[in-house]
C-alpha cells in the first residue's frame, strides 16, 4: 500500500509538472490579445491618468500641475450639471425603452403572431443605424421652422404656431431621450426574446393546464425566470447609457447646457478646446460616476443573488 | 526554459534597438533638414525637382497642386485631404512625434492661432514672405502674421461675406432688384429691421427678408475689439448693439427663424421664402445650379459692415527638408498668376487687391448674372479690420453668441446674456480673469 501511494503521489506530481509546462502554450495563445490590450487599451488608461495631472493643450510637453484639476472638476457646475442631465435623459430613455421591449418580446413570442422574424428585424433595424445618423434624423424631424413633426401638427390642427422644440430644456432632454431609446429597443427586445426561448415550455404547459390566464402566466413564470435576462440589459443599459454622446452631439447642447451629457463636455474640452489635461480629468471624473451608478444597481434587491433562479 | 529566455532577450534587445534606432534617426533627420535641401541653388522653376507633401481638409487644394506641377515639371506634389473636424488632432499627432510631418500643411482660421505662433512653424519672412504679401487685402495678410511681427502663414484667398438676394423676390418685395439700391436699403440694421417688418406685411407672412438674426451676429462680429486684454475678459460695449439688432429681428418677427446653414435655410437659399442670405463668398457650392438653374438667380447687396467667414492658410513645417520648395509652393499660391485661376475657377475671391482691382470692372459669376461682384466685395473687404489670429478669440465669440442666442429665444436681457457669458468664459478658459 505505501509502495502504491507513493507511486500514485509521484505520477500526480509528474502529471502536474508535465501540465506546468505545457501551460506556457496557453500563453502564446492569449498573448496577442493581451499584447494588444496592453498597448491599446491599458495604456492609454495609465496615460490619460497621467495626463489628468498635467495642463497640456497638445503642443510641447505636458505640464505637472498636481491636483490641480481634480479641484477644478469638484468645483465645475458644468461638469455637475452634465451628470444631471445624463442621469435625466438615462431615465428617459431606459424606462421606455425596457418596458417597449418587454412587452414587444412577449407579444412576439406568443404562437399565434404570424412572420414574427419579419418584425424582430423590423424593430432590430433601428439598432444598425449609427447613432449619428439618428441624431441628424431627429434633429431635422424635431426642427423648429421645416421638422416633419411640427408641420404634421399644424396640419391636424393640434398646433397653430411650430413648436421650438429644442428651446425648452425638458423638451429638448427628451427628444435626445427618445433617440437613444428608438436606437435601442429593438436590441433589448432581441435579448429578452432569447431569455423567453430558454424558459421551459412544460411551465407553461402545466399553468395552462391548471387554467392560468395569459396575464397570469406572463406575471408569474415569464417574468420571474426573465430575471436573469432584465439584470443583464439593466446592468448594460446602465453604463452605456451613462456614456451616450453621438446622438446628443448631434442635436446639440440644448438651452442652458440642457442636452451637455457627461461624454459631449469631455470631448468638448479635449477635443474642441484642446485642453488635454483637463479632458482626461472629465474623464475619470465620468469613470467614478459610470462605477457608482453600476455599483447601485448591484444593490437593487434581487440583482445580486441570482442562485434562486 | 532556456529557449524561452532567449527569445524573451532577442524580443527585449530588438524593441530597445527599434526605439534607440528610431531616436537616433530622428534627431539626423532634424540636424540634417537644412543642409540636404536638393533645391538649394535652384531658381527657375525647371530647376526645382523633389516630392512636396500637404496636408490640408480642404480637397480644392489637389486644384492648387496639379498647376503648380504644370508650372513646375520635375515636381510631384502630394496632397493628402483629411476631410473634418478630426484634420487638427492628427496634424498635432504628426507633429508632436515628428513622424510624417508634410511639408506644408494647411491651418483653417477658426483655430489657426494656436498653431502659428509655435516653434515648430517655420518663419516665413526670413525666406522673403513679406514681398509676397505686400499687396494683400490687409485682414488677410494680418491674420497670417505671428505674434513677433513675422508672416507665418499665406493663404491664397480672401472670404468677404455679402447678402446675397434672391432677384425675383427683391422685385416683387423691395420694388427693385438693382444692386446699388438692394445695398442702400440695407446699409443699416434699423433699416433692415424697418424693410424687413414691410415684407413680412407685404406677403402676408409668407416671406422674410433675412433667414435668421444670426446675420446681424455674423456681418458684425469682426468689428469689437479682442476678448482678452491683459489675461482679463474684454467685453466692448459695442457688443451690446449686436444684440439689440438680434433681439428687435427675432421680436419684430423679421426673420425666418431658419438657422445657419440647416436644412430650411439650404432650402430658403435655393428655392425661395427668403430675401436675402449674409454668405461667405465661398458659399456657392450650397447652390444646386444643375443645368444653369441658378443663372442670373441672385444678386449682390452690401452688408451693413464688412465682414469675412472662415479661410485656408497654408505654413510650412520647420523641420521639413524641403523648405525652399514649399516656399516655391506658397509664392506661387500667393501669386496674381494662381488667384486669376482660382477666381475664374471657383468663384473665391482673392487675397491680392492687385487681382481685385484687375478683376472689379469685369469679373461677372454666372450666379449673379451681369452684376460685377468684385466692385462689391471689394469695398467690404477693405472694411474688415485686420487683427492677428490669437488662441481663443473665435471660441470666445461663439460663447458670446450661445449666450444672447439662448436669451433672446427665451426672451431675457442683455444683462443675463452677458451673465451667463460670464459663466461660460470662466467654466471654460479659468485662466482668463473674469470681473
Amino acid at each position: 500500500m505505501p509502495v502504491f501511494v507513493e507511486e500514485e503521489g509521484e505520477s500526480a506530481f509528474m502529471f502536474k509538472k508535465n501540465s506546468l509546462n505545457k501551460d506556457r502554450y496557453g500563453y502564446y495563445f492569449v498573448a496577442p490579445f493581451f499584447l494588444s490590450f496592453f498597448i491599446f487599451g491599458l495604456g492609454p488608461i495609465l496615460y490619460s491618468f497621467y495626463l489628468s495631472f498635467t495642463s497640456w493643450s497638445g503642443f510641447e510637453e505636458p505640464v505637472f500641475v498636481g491636483l490641480a484639476n481634480y479641484e477644478r472638476l469638484i468645483h465645475d457646475e458644468v461638469f455637475y450639471q452634465s451628470i444631471l442631465n445624463t442621469l435625466i435623459i438615462w431615465i428617459f430613455s431606459i424606462i421606455p425603452q425596457l418596458s417597449i421591449a418587454l412587452i414587444l418580446a412577449l407579444v412576439l413570442h406568443e404562437k399565434f403572431i404570424k412572420g414574427s422574424h419579419f418584425f424582430h428585424a423590423i424593430f432590430y433595424f433601428p439598432n444598425i443605424i449609427t447613432p449619428v445618423t439618428l441624431g441628424v434624423m431627429f434633429a431635422l424631424l424635431f426642427d423648429w421652422q421645416t421638422g416633419s413633426i411640427n408641420k404634421i401638427l399644424e396640419y391636424i390642427g393640434i398646433v397653430d404656431e411650430p413648436v421650438n422644440w429644442m428651446n425648452d430644456p425638458w423638451m429638448a432632454r427628451a427628444i435626445v431621450a427618445l433617440a437613444i431609446m428608438f436606437q435601442n429597443f429593438g436590441f433589448n427586445m432581441l435579448v429578452f426574446l432569447a431569455g423567453l426561448q430558454a424558459i421551459s415550455k412544460d411551465l407553461y404547459e402545466a399553468a395552462e393546464v391548471d387554467g392560468a390566464s395569459r396575464l397570469q402566466i406572463a406575471l408569474n413564470i415569464t417574468i420571474p425566470l426573465m430575471r436573469p435576462v432584465i439584470i443583464f440589459t439593466l446592468i448594460t443599459s446602465v453604463i452605456g447609457g451613462l456614456q451616450i454622446f453621438d446622438a446628443p452631439l448631434m442635436l446639440g447642447k440644448g438651452p442652458d447646457n440642457s442636452t451637455l451629457t457627461m461624454i459631449m463636455n469631455l470631448y468638448e474640452t479635449a477635443f474642441v478646446r484642446y485642453d488635454y489635461g483637463y479632458g482626461a480629468t472629465i474623464a475619470y471624473g465620468a469613470f467614478v460616476v459610470i462605477a457608482l451608478a453600476t455599483i447601485i444597481t448591484f444593490m437593487v434587491p434581487g440583482v445580486r443573488n441570482k442562485k434562486e433562479v | 526554459m532556456k529557449n524561452v529566455k532567449r527569445l524573451y532577450v532577442c524580443l527585449l534587445l530588438l524593441l530597445a534597438f527599434s526605439i534607440l534606432g528610431a531616436c537616433s534617426s530622428n534627431s539626423e533627420k532634424e540636424s540634417s533638414a537644412a543642409k540636404n535641401d536638393p533645391n538649394a541653388n535652384a531658381s527657375a522653376p525647371e530647376d526645382f525637382k523633389g516630392t512636396l507633401e500637404i496636408w490640408t481638409f480642404f480637397a480644392d487644394v489637389e486644384k492648387m497642386a496639379v498647376k503648380f506641377e504644370e508650372e513646375y515639371p520635375n515636381v510631384k506634389v502630394n496632397v493628402s485631404v483629411f476631410p473634418g473636424d478630426q484634420y487638427q488632432t492628427k496634424l498635432m499627432n504628426a507633429i508632436n512625434t515628428k513622424t510624417d510631418v508634410p511639408d506644408i500643411f494647411d491651418l483653417e482660421k477658426g483655430y489657426m492661432g494656436k498653431f502659428m505662433n509655435q516653434p515648430f512653424v517655420a518663419d516665413l519672412s526670413a525666406m522673403g514672405a513679406d514681398d509676397l504679401v505686400k499687396d494683400y487685402v490687409p485682414y488677410v495678410k494680418e491674420l497670417g502674421t505671428g505674434e513677433d511681427g513675422s508672416i507665418r502663414a499665406i493663404s491664397d484667398h480672401s472670404s468677404p461675406g455679402a447678402f446675397w438676394y434672391h432677384r425675383d423676390l427683391a422685385e416683387k418685395y423691395l420694388g427693385t432688384s438693382d444692386p446699388a439700391k438692394v445695398s442702400e436699403m440695407v446699409s443699416s440694421w434699423d433699416k433692415i429691421i424697418a424693410l424687413g417688418k414691410q415684407v413680412k406685411e407685404k406677403s402676408n407672412g409668407q416671406v422674410s427678408l433675412i433667414s435668421h438674426y444670426g446675420d446681424a451676429y455674423n456681418s458684425e462680429k469682426s468689428h469689437q475689439e479682442m476678448w482678452v486684454k491683459e489675461n482679463t475678459l474684454n467685453i466692448d460695449p459695442a457688443w451690446e448693439t449686436v444684440f439689440n439688432n438680434m433681439k428687435a429681428i427675432r421680436d419684430e418677427n423679421v426673420d425666418a427663424k431658419l438657422g445657419y446653414m440647416s436644412g430650411g435655410w439650404g432650402d430658403a437659399l435655393n428655392e425661395g421664402g427668403v430675401i436675402m442670405f449674409a454668405n461667405p463668398a465661398w458659399a456657392g457650392f450650397m447652390i444646386d445650379n444643375e443645368n444653369g438653374a441658378a443663372a442670373g438667380k441672385y444678386g449682390l447687396a452690401k452688408t451693413p459692415s464688412g465682414y469675412f467667414e472662415g479661410g485656408t492658410y497654408r505654413a510650412i513645417y520647420e523641420g521639413s527638408e524641403n523648405k525652399k520648395l514649399a516656399y516655391e509652393f506658397l509664392a506661387f499660391i500667393a501669386g496674381e498668376e494662381w488667384q486669376q485661376y482660382n477666381l475664374e475657377q471657383t468663384g473665391n475671391m482673392p487675397a491680392l487687391q492687385t487681382v481685385y482691382e484687375k478683376n472689379k470692372d469685369t469679373f461677372t459669376h454666372e450666379f449673379f448674372g451681369e452684376q460685377k461682384i468684385l466692385d462689391t466685395y471689394y469695398d467690404l473687404v477693405m472694411d474688415i479690420p485686420a487683427v492677428k489670429a490669437t488662441e481663443n478669440n473665435d471660441e470666445i465669440t461663439t460663447l458670446w453668441y450661445d449666450a444672447a442666442s439662448e436669451a433672446i429665444n427665451s426672451g431675457e436681457s442683455y444683462e443675463k446674456a452677458l451673465s451667463d457669458f460670464k459663466g461660460f468664459v470662466q467654466n471654460q478658459y479659468p485662466d482668463i480673469e473674469v470681473k
